[in-house]
């Protein structure tokens, strides 16, 4: 049997895909769902900007011997813009989301944002190659504003947030 | 400098020594210690109108209360309408005591309240500071606030139920380097104007001190600020509180946003680093209050180790 699949990776690669799918619950595919699902993917592509942030700041405020990881970090930053771009595409307004509803009736307000982020931490990158201190915290600040002034205009406050204790769910 | 003036600088300076440090201080750099007071406590940004691009200190922001809406004051040197007539003592009475120059008391959207503990030296860098900015005309805005707290008289009687003015007076038993922190915190930082729940009478309360306010300045939320493990910022290190009042970065790396980003900008980012550790120093030992303002419970990304 093991032998026969093998012999025709084709074959696998269609009961893989049938089995993967029929395990799939129904409630997975109704809107309702997906919109949750897009809230938690994007919670977790935030998250892991800011641990990447964080990351970037133990490093210079515990002055680690690691400054060589900043540029890796800078990079995946970059990365993650275009998959944040990406993520908010689709309109999930509405839920345990501290999303804007302005994301979407300022779409390009909103691009431009990412790409800001985008072009501080290509900068950010750059300069962490180099491995000046000083010009190493002050692009790290540069990108600290791009995300601050997306939150600003995109992201709710915490006295607007789901977050805060007793807003109810 | 020409040898000649600073051998009389020199000289003069000397002479100064012999009573006090400070008063050894020219002008400049008086200006500059005033301007590092204004820096350690946020920029004064309360005073400036970003919204509607308003001139730097220049007043007329909109400051929103559960009482009505306050406008800030011209603190610019403006003879007219900003500060420009007041004397060192109209400016120390103003701070200290909630007085304006006319005996008129302040409402306590101006913190006066913190500013008490301000020291002499501090309070003639800082109006020496403001004096040396260009004076900007711009006519106060009076406020559109309810009766009765829109009466000078009820901010009278608000004094005389809430208000004692009083001067830090540092704790003996302590550090110097807690007492520079407590007198930061409590005088002139004011980080308890906004980050201290208020009572009904919208006095600080003090039995709740830095415990966070769900309703705090212009409606934001300031977070719970005392050690608390997991109300509050228990688990943060002083390097990480020093790096956040200086890059506007928490643990996580999330950005500081709002009123706390403003004087993070305008203000903190400024203050020296040793300063900043003091803060921390002091900010370790208040009492821990737990106050969940913030539910990270139901968020998956934060595992929270609380049941
Ligand atoms: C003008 C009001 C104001 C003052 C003054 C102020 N804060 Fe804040 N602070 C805030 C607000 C509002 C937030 C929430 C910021 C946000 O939403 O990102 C905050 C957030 C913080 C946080 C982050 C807490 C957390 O759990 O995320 C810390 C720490 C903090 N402030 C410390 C201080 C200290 C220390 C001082 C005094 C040196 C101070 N603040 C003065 C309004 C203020």
């Amino acid at each position: 049997m093991a032998v026969r699949l093998v012999d025709r990776p084709l074959g696998l690669l269609a009961l893989v895909v049938f089995a993967s799918v029929a395990a799939l619950p129904a409630r997975a595919q109704s809107p309702a769902a997906s919109d949750e699902g897009t809230i938690r993917y994007r919670q977790k592509l935030m998250s892991g900007v800011g641990a990447d942030m964080g990351a970037i700041g133990d490093i210079l405020k515990y002055g680690l011997p690691l400054q060589s990881h900043i540029a890796t970090y800078a990079t995946l930053l970059s990365q993650r813009s275009e998959l944040v771009a990406a993520a908010f595409e689709r309109d999930v307004s509405a839920g345990p989301t501290d999303a804007k509803p302005e994301i979407w009736q300022e779409p390009e307000a909103f691009r431009e944002k990412t790409q800001a982020m985008k072009d501080e931490a290509d900068k950010l990158a750059a300069i962490a190659a180099g491995g000046d201190a000083a010009a190493i915290g002050q692009q790290v600040k540069a990108l600290g504003d791009a995300c601050g002034s997306c939150h600003d205009s995109f992201r709710k406050p915490k006295e607007e947030s789901y977050k805060r204790a007793g807003a109810g769910s | 400098m020409p040898a000649g003036r600073a051998a009389v600088v020199f000289t003069a300076a000397a002479a100064l020594l012999s009573n006090s440090a400070i008063a050894a201080e020219t002008p400049d750099e008086l200006v500059a210690r005033g301007r590092a007071v204004l820096e350690a406590a946020g920029g004064c940004t309360c005073h400036t109108d970003f919204d509607d691009d308003g001139p730097p200190l220049a007043g007329g922001r909109p400051l929103s209360t559960p009482f009505g809406v306050y406008y800030s004051t011209n603190i610019t040197p403006d003879p007219e309408t900003g500060i420009g007539r007041w004397s060192d003592a109209d400016f120390a009475r103003a701070m200290r005591e909630g007085r304006a120059p006319d005996g008129s008391a302040y409402f306590p959207v101006f913190p006066y309240t913190s500013f008490t503990g301000m020291s002499d030296e501090d309070l003639r860098a800082l109006k020496a500071y403001l004096f040396s900015l260009a004076p900007v005309r711009r006519e106060n805005r009076p406020h559109d606030v309810w009766p009765p707290f829109s009466w000078r008289l009820s901010a009278r009687i608000w004094q005389w139920l809430h208000f004692e003015p009083a001067r830090f007076s540092p704790d003996p038993s302590q550090t110097a380097a807690w007492n520079r922190g407590a007198y930061l915190v409590h005088a002139v930082a004011h980080c308890g104007e906004c980050h201290t729940p208020r009572t009904l009478t919208g006095a600080i309360d003090r039995s709740r001190w830095l415990a966070g306010a769900s309703d705090g300045p212009e409606g934001e939320l300031a977070p719970n600020i005392t050690p608390h493990e997991t109300t509050g910022i228990g688990r943060w290190t002083a390097t990480d509180l020093v790096w956040y009042l200086q890059m506007g970065f928490d643990p996580d790396g999330d950005d500081a946003q709002g009123l706390m980003r403003e004087t993070i900008e305008h203000g903190f980012q400024h203050v020296p680093r040793t300063d900043l550790e003091a803060i921390a120093t002091y900010l370790a030992t208040v009492p821990p209050i737990e106050n969940r303002l913030l539910d990270h419970a139901d968020h998956a990304d934060h595992a929270d180790p609380e049941p």
